[in-house]
């Protein structure tokens, strides 16, 4: 059968080839081609406007190379004379305000994602779905809505006025979801016949937990957490509604955008560019090694 | 449960129940819970009572005015007839005319002035008490209504004027567009970048599909507005190629249209469609295609019968992942033209949070949000028949 369908791939591959050229891959790849160029066009000209020394971002005004955007400029006297990112304290401020969060919300997302994921993995009962459903609820919810209920439950409730902690709790509650699918995935991948062997031999509960669980869920807690400060330093929508009159740097591009544009964005586009594409190429990397190891592994 | 104490033991167990029940509780169920009370509680303000009440307000004050005047008249007037100093008359005058009684002098035309001052005076103030007492009884007639109607109320709802049910509707719509845009655009890319025999490519094609996806949402946004600006790159290059002329008349304002919204939220949105897409349609297997050409079906066929039923999964939650982002999308309306353009209705919840200072109106429009994102995902649940544990993955 399957020598019978390759014999007949094969013909209907040769026949393919006779008629010459495939208009089908053509079109194909020529449509491939497009969409990455509507992918990146628009980075590429934000990029390349962070370089220019116009003061409206700008790639067809070309007023000359600068790196004055990144660095600022002083005249000699040492009077700012661009502000560039250094010189800008609110979006330093911002910087340090979205770090804060992001720890705080990996402090509370992973604890919260590996307790939903240990108990759902482990709950036989018709409530198990329904618990599934409440806990990664928060993720489906439009960011504003948990932003604003966030915000006003605290109010209500604890008088705390919206702010950097309003907002940290408001992304922990749906980043907490996230951790607890990658923990759950991972669970579910667990041979349970270690833990059946340890508690054969004797170990306690606890025991069993601290030296076999923990253990195979650590690759899972390292990636839930870089996972979750991205998803902190990235958020815009509940972070908007939560911080109230505070900032984080993401909101504060917002805030700058809203009053025009302004090359300092651009710049720290231009890092935000440079990082990920360093981080995407190094995981794909990585990820490469890896499979060829186990592929070395498994010869 | 006593699985879950086996497992892990009484104490641990214990500690995992109580961080669950505490996420659960404090962090998902109240808040939800609070803003769904806030929504159903009217909170009348600005409205006709508070009118009224300023309305009776200023009334009492042009009425106490109006007496002060008549007060001061009344002294000046009593003041002229006995001592007869009379208002305006010269003090070297006043010594010779004043002991003569009811002389027809220079003053005492004025006092007589003063009387019918007085009188017009009076007049006005009796046609305000009248006016008053209407008022009054208007005021408390309004804050009996208002009274009756605080409470548990669908009113929130029902006061959605007709121009914000309108942008309720529109901004579902224009977030149900988005989504079918993104599914038609993304599934071509999707299926080759799932299906490429060639591994390599399939690793670079991936690589470009993920940067763009890691950089923030609000720097992929600022990026269209560069070029869509009035100085920016597409009127700049229609310019170059003689379309337009920029130093003539009026650039073309892109940003101030809807249009603008529309493409630049696809762009933000479109690779949260394609993820969940490529997850399911990589795990299909390349011998269910060739069977499919094989015997004889045409492409169309093929996608249509075999891999696009394989690939419900997938397109549900990007449907979903889209449609929730695009709905809910604050950065694109806000950040693209702002004010230009027809408003978005995360827009209109933000001003009646941040502006108005309405909350539980705002709480009313969220839960109408969060109704009509719910509610697409359920249509989603049965038009793909999948379950929840298929969404969130």
């Amino acid at each position: 059968m399957t020598a019978l369908a390759q014999q007949g791939r094969e013909q209907g591959q040769d026949e393919r080839r006779a008629l010459g050229i495939d208009w089908g891959d053509v079109v194909l790849n020529a449509y491939i081609g497009l969409f990455f160029l509507y992918l990146f066009v628009p980075l590429g000209i934000m990029v390349l406007a962070a370089f220019n020394a116009n003061d409206t971002p700008s790639v067809s005004d070309w007023r000359g190379f600068t790196l004055q955007w990144f660095t600022g400029a002083t005249d000699e006297a040492g009077n700012v004379t661009v502000r560039g990112l250094p010189q800008d304290a609110r979006f330093l401020q911002g910087l340090w305000h979205s770090l804060l969060i992001a720890l705080g919300v990996i402090a509370i997302s992973i604890p919260l994602g590996l307790s939903g994921a240990l108990l759902l993995t482990r709950l036989e009962s018709k409530a198990s779905t329904l618990l599934y459903t409440l806990l990664v609820s928060p993720m489906l919810m439009p960011g504003i809505v948990l932003g604003v209920s966030t915000m006003i439950f605290w109010r209500d409730m604890f008088g705390v006025e919206a702010g950097l902690f309003t907002a940290m709790i408001a992304q922990s509650v749906f980043i907490g979801s996230y951790c607890m699918l990658m923990f759950m995935a991972r669970l579910q991948r667990q041979d349970r016949g270690l833990e059946e062997a340890g508690f054969d031999l004797g170990a306690s509960s606890f025991l069993v937990f601290q030296r076999i669980t923990l253990p195979f869920l650590m690759p899972t807690i390292a990636t839930a957490a870089v996972i979750a400060f991205l998803q902190s330093i990235e958020n815009y929508n509940t972070t908007f509604f939560a911080i109230g009159g505070n900032w984080t740097l993401v909101t504060e591009i917002g805030a700058r955008m809203r009053f025009g544009l302004s090359p300092v964005v651009n710049a720290i586009g231009v890092i935000f560019v440079a990082i990920t594409i360093v981080a995407a190429v190094s995981y794909v990397l990585l990820k490469r090694r890896r499979d060829q190891r186990i592929k070395a592994l498994r010869r | 449960m006593s699985s879950l104490y086996r497992s892990y033991g009484a104490v641990l167990a214990s500690l995992l129940l109580g961080i669950v029940a505490l996420w659960l509780v404090a962090l998902i169920a109240l808040p939800q819970l609070n803003m769904i009370e806030r929504a159903f509680i009217y909170e009348p303000r600005g409205g006709a009572a508070i009118q009224s009440q300023v309305d009776v307000d200023r009334l009492y004050q042009q009425i106490y005015t109006l007496e002060y005047d008549i007060q001061v008249l009344r002294q000046q007037a009593g003041a002229g007839a006995s001592v007869g100093v009379a208002p305006g008359a010269k003090i070297g005058e006043d010594n010779t005319a004043g002991s003569g009684l009811a002389v027809p002098s220079p003053s005492a035309a004025g006092t007589e002035s003063v009387e019918d001052q007085i009188a017009t005076l009076e007049a006005q103030v009796a046609g305000l008490q009248a006016d008053l007492a209407a008022m009054e009884e208007e005021e408390t007639r309004l804050m009996a209504e208002q009274e009756a109607a605080s409470g548990y109320s669908m009113r929130n709802f029902t006061t959605m004027s007709g121009l914000h049910l309108r942008i309720f509707g529109m901004t579902l719509l224009y977030s149900f567009c988005v989504t079918l845009i993104c599914f038609v655009v993304c599934y071509p890319i999707a299926y080759t970048v799932a299906q490429t025999p060639n591994r390599e490519r399939a690793a670079m094609l991936m690589l470009g599909l993920l940067i763009p996806y890691a950089i923030n949402e609000l720097l992929r946004i600022f990026a269209w507005t560069m070029i869509l600006a009035n100085e920016g790159m597409l009127n700049t290059t229609l310019d170059a190629l003689g379309l337009i002329d920029m130093a003539q008349g009026e650039p073309i304002r892109w940003l101030a249209s809807n249009g603008a919204v529309f493409c630049v939220m696809v762009y933000a949105y479109i690779l949260f469609m394609v993820f969940p897409m490529y997850n399911t349609i990589e795990t299909l297997d390349r011998n269910q295609i060739e069977a499919s050409k094989d015997l004889g079906a045409s492409l169309l066929r093929t996608h249509l019968r075999v891999v696009l039923p394989y690939a419900k999964p997938g397109i549900a939650v990007g449907s979903i992942m889209t449609f929730m982002l695009a709905a809910g999308s604050i950065a694109v309306p806000g950040l693209v033209g702002p004010g230009l353009h027809p408003d978005w209705f995360s827009q209109v919840i933000y001003r009646n949070f941040f502006e108005a200072g309405n909350w539980n109106i705002g709480s009313a429009y969220s839960l109408a949000l969060l109704a009509a994102c719910t509610g697409f995902i359920l249509v989603n649940m049965v038009v793909f028949r999948v379950g929840i544990r298929d969404i969130a993955k």
